[in-house]
């Protein structure tokens, strides 16, 4: 009933953004007939509305594709598209471990980027047989030999045999198909000893709970059968078994190097944890096949619907949503200026925006996000170590503070040398620490910082995007806590601490943040009866003063003839513009201060 | 038609009246009323209310339709104030807010008035297009120079749906405008017993007082205003809607009657416009305690030199006078 090994092969397709994988994969599906032409929709394995539009993926969604190959047999390829962006590096790390070979896709006319070189070298660890493909040949700038004698270099594999590949015309897309079945090994596995399967991800289905997608290393499943999940030990029975058409088609049974689905009643992706090796539960394998690294959120920021009561609502679709985006982490939080909401844990900045949009558009939220931060880790005078997620985690007392880490990460930059001075200045600006620069070819340049997370999350792929006019490509990774000299600069109005307007930075930068941050507030806070000063402050030291002078203008409205209730109303009107603000000892603060402070847009949307 | 409608007003008011210890006859000029009106309108009053012996009797004058005959008329019925409209003493300013009148024909009213020997007092606006503070220290310096022992400031506000709105012109700030009205004229003797009054010791106007105390008053004609037993009600503003609905009934068009805190708060806003403030004893007898303790919290919030808080009465400074709308929207 399962296919033969030596018949399956197994792969997925490395590429940059915009370096035409998706396209790519369509041609694939086209070529094997795996879906007819009119249910074609460009890039069908991006299946999230989102992904189409931004033209990236990030969710992977497997395809199996039958083929005849030249040798008359009959082949049956599992795809499993990767996400291309460097947030969703873990997500690339399972859909390899579920392969045995993957295709490198190179913009023929680009050459290599940062992200094609870090996917690579992960494909290359994990033992996986690659063929190298220059795409978009078509276009007049393309250079296949110059993109040859990139990967040669900066990757060191040998790509004199790539296939010369356009996918948006249809050219190479067979030879390509071919190459898979010949340059890609057959999955190994033994059908007769023990079922072994690894989950490589999980979704949620309204109707039919937790789907599993597996690759089968050895064992056979079907329904009826009874599973366990050797991380957790829970057992389950086998509802239905299939295979991605891309739609899911329920088969009779998966056998080793498969890739399917499995249905098994399961409630919650909790207890299907991507990762974990399913087996029998009657004749269990002796031990769990290797896992993955647990993937940390490296970025938070706070979550808060725009609507007061619609919190539980928020809280749900963050369920929901943390059900087949594992990554993402949320505990409950509160803050002065936007009332309840969640601080939430994602891998990148891009993974932070992509699950705001999914909960606007598959669940209905609208929320405000706060500006992102990092975790830093705060060693304590006597000793022992804290771990601050917002600055109000850090010790009131800065003397019981002896010392801040703060998370850095390498990046790396492949740019053209024309832009390597602005490059580095806004490396340097950003407290990076140069870590390496070398010609790939005498235009092309990689570039190597370290720099903190914190400055890199903050505007960094903005600011590189304006200094080298989008030419410039990055990758990264994180290298660990490293001691900095950041401070946690309080806010003061009318003398009380403000938790909402305070902040961590270096603290050569305290004076001119707390500055601007002080300005900003002055515009924003209304004139109140007296004077108020807004200071900055680290520890008791203050280090930025300005004064909202008091209030001096006020209607004195006549009171017509006993008209008292008028009276009433105008002042009860002018209540009610009050009470969106909010009473910071007799201080009001509106809700824009706070807002701003967040530098929240909500023109996002 | 004004008149019979204000008499069938009147006379279906007046069984439930008790004697009259103050009487306003003002909102829209009466002395545009001629001589024959005034001894109708005062004919239908004495006839409708009896009036207690040191009964406060005020008349609002319009200095472009008040005349001798009016004087003598007042005088010889039981009118003890005459409160003169001028607004201004600048002629500019004067036909920006579309009085028929001018400064001359301000400053003889007033004389009229003073001569009649009537307690007077008169209106100036502060506030208005490109007046300077120069100029509104003029005006208040003619406006002392009458020796009345009355003065009311108002600053001008413009109300959605007139004239002056569609304009939308600049408006001076006024702070500094009041801020040396409360100078000048304590120190010409007027006391600032309420937020847009200031008066000789006891020339206060009794009639306004019962306002800010939450008193009981009737208001007779065209939109005006009654207070009863907790109970505020607005006559219909159309002189034809109004005389139509005395054929029937009472002309009121809305009523309203505020319970429990809501009172409290609008009695204490009331307060608060005057000098005395709120006391709080008899406060607390009318509204009780917890809501006596709201209030009082809340105005703890300000600082001293705004709201004197007091054992016994929590007041504004002169400061707080200023500041009046801010603190009364707190409290509200």
């Amino acid at each position: 009933m399962a296919t033969d090994t030596e018949k399956i092969r197994n792969f997925s397709i490395i590429a940059h953004v915009d370096h035409g994988k998706s396209t790519l994969a369509d041609r694939l599906i086209e070529a094997t007939h795996t879906v007819e032409g009119r249910n074609m929709k460009s890039q069908l394995l991006d299946t999230l509305e989102l992904e189409r539009e931004r033209g990236i993926t990030i969710k992977l969604v497997p395809v199996r594709m039958n083929y005849r190959a030249k040798d008359g047999a009959e082949y049956v390829l599992n795809l499993i598209d990767t996400p291309g962006h460097v947030d969703f590096n873990y997500e690339v790390s399972r859909s390899l471990a579920a392969c045995e070979g993957a295709i490198l896709v190179v913009d023929a006319a680009q050459g290599v980027e940062a992200q094609t070189v870090a996917n690579a070298y992960l494909a290359v660890e994990q033992g996986l047989d690659l063929v190298p493909v220059f795409n978009k040949i078509d276009l007049p700038s393309a250079s296949p030999e110059r993109a040859a004698k990139e990967i040669e270099e900066i990757i060191g594999l040998d790509a004199s045999n790539a296939v010369l590949c356009s996918a948006k015309d249809g050219t190479g897309v067979d030879e390509i198909l071919e190459r898979i079945v010949t340059d890609i090994r057959s999955p190994a596995g033994d059908k007769e000893a023990p079922f072994a399967a690894l989950v490589f991800d999980s979704v949620y289905d309204n109707y039919k709970g937790v789907i599993s997608y597996i690759r089968i290393v050895n064992g056979e499943v079907k329904a009826r059968d009874e599973i366990s999940f050797m991380a957790t030990g829970e057992r389950y029975e086998v509802e239905e078994v299939g295979v991605f058409t891309p739609e899911k088609r329920a088969v009779g049974a998966l056998g080793p190097g498969e890739v399917g689905y499995i249905v098994a009643g399961i409630k919650s992706l909790s207890d299907a944890g991507v990762g974990d090796t399913i087996t029998s539960a009657r004749n269990p394998a002796s031990a769990p096949l290797p896992g993955y690294r647990h993937v940390k959120p490296v970025v938070f920021c706070g979550y808060y619907p725009i609507e007061r009561d619609e919190i539980n609502f928020l809280r749900e679709a963050l369920e929901k949503l943390q059900i087949n985006d594992s990554a993402i982490t949320f505990e409950p939080e509160s803050s002065a200026a936007l009332g309840f909401g969640f601080r939430c844990g994602f891998l990148g900045l891009l993974h932070m925006e992509i699950a705001k949009e999914r909960l606007y558009r598959e669940f209905g939220v609208e929320l405000v996000a706060t500006p992102p931060n990092v975790i830093y880790q705060v060693k304590l005078t006597d000793g022992s170590f804290a771990e601050a997620r917002r600055p109000s985690d850090f010790p009131s007392d800065p003397t019981r503070q002896e010392e801040v880490l703060e998370p850095f990460i390498r990046v790396t930059l492949f740019l053209p040398d024309t832009y390597v001075g602005p490059c580095i200045q806004l490396c340097q600006e950003k407290r990076g620490i140069h870590a390496g620069m070398d010609y790939i070819t005498p235009e092309r340049v990689r570039l190597t910082y370290e720099l903190p997370l914190a400055e890199f999350i903050l505007d960094f792929h903005d600011k590189l995007k304006s200094a080298t006019r989008g030419y410039a490509s990055l990758d990264y990774e994180h290298i660990g806590y490293r001691p900095s000299d950041l401070v946690k600069v309080d806010r003061l109005i009318q003398d009380e601490p403000v938790d909402a307007f305070s902040f961590i930075c270096h603290r050569d930068e305290a004076y001119h943040r707390g500055h601007s941050v002080a300005t900003k507030l002055k515009e924003l806070i209304p004139r109140q009866l007296f004077e108020v000063p807004i200071q900055a402050a680290i520890g008791k030291k203050i280090i930025v003063r300005v004064n909202i002078k008091a209030l001096r203008k006020d209607v004195l409205a006549k009171c017509y003839g006993g008209d008292v209730t008028r009276k009433r109303k105008l002042l009860e009107k002018q209540k009610e513009g009050k009470k969106r603000m909010k009473q910071l000892g007799r201080v009001s603060i509106p809700q824009e201060a706070f807002m701003a402070f967040l530098d929240v847009s909500s023109d996002e949307k | 038609m004004y008149l019979d409608a204000l008499e069938r007003e009147i006379s279906a008011r007046a069984e439930d009246s008790s004697a009259v210890s103050t009487l306003y006859v003002g909102g829209g000029t009466p002395s545009v009323l001629s001589l024959a009106s005034w001894e109708r309108l005062i004919e239908i009053i004495e006839r409708g209310f009896s009036f207690s012996g040191d009964a406060e009797v005020s008349v609002e004058a319009n200095p472009g339709s008040l005349s001798r005959g009016h004087v003598a008329l007042w005088r010889a019925w039981r009118v003890t104030r005459v409160s003169v409209g001028v607004q201004s003493f600048d002629d500019r300013r004067l036909k920006f807010l579309g009085r028929v009148h001018n400064a001359a024909q301000a400053s003889a009213a007033l004389a009229l008035c003073v001569d009649a020997m009537f307690s007077v007092s008169l209106d100036l606006m502060f506030g208005l297009p490109g007046e300077t503070l120069r100029d509104w220290m003029t005006d208040l310096k003619t406006a002392l120079s009458f020796g009345t022992n009355h003065i009311s400031v108002y600053q001008l506000t413009i109300e959605e749906g007139t004239p002056f709105a569609r304009e939308n012109p600049e408006l001076p700030e006024g702070y500094a405008q009041y801020r040396y009205a409360q100078w000048r004229l304590t120190r010409a003797g007027l006391d600032q017993y309420e937020v847009a009054s200031f008066a000789r010791p006891g020339y206060e106007c009794r009639h306004n007082l019962n306002y800010w105390d939450d008193g009981k008053y009737i208001g007779l004609g065209p939109s005006a205003c009654g207070c009863m037993d907790g109970t505020r009600w607005m006559n219909a503003q159309r002189l034809d809607d109004y005389a139509a609905m005395t054929l029937r009934s009472l002309p009121i068009v809305s009523e309203e009657r505020l319970e429990g805190e809501r009172a409290a708060r609008q009695a204490a806003v009331l307060a608060l416009r005057t000098k005395k403030g709120i006391a709080w004893e008899t406060f607390a007898e009318r509204h009780g305690e917890p809501a006596a303790n709201a209030i009082r919290r809340n105005l703890e919030h300000f600082p001293g030199d705004i709201v004197a808080n007091g054992a016994d009465a929590s007041r504004l400074t002169p400061k707080g006078f200023r500041l009046g709308n801010v603190i009364w929207s707190e409290i509200i």
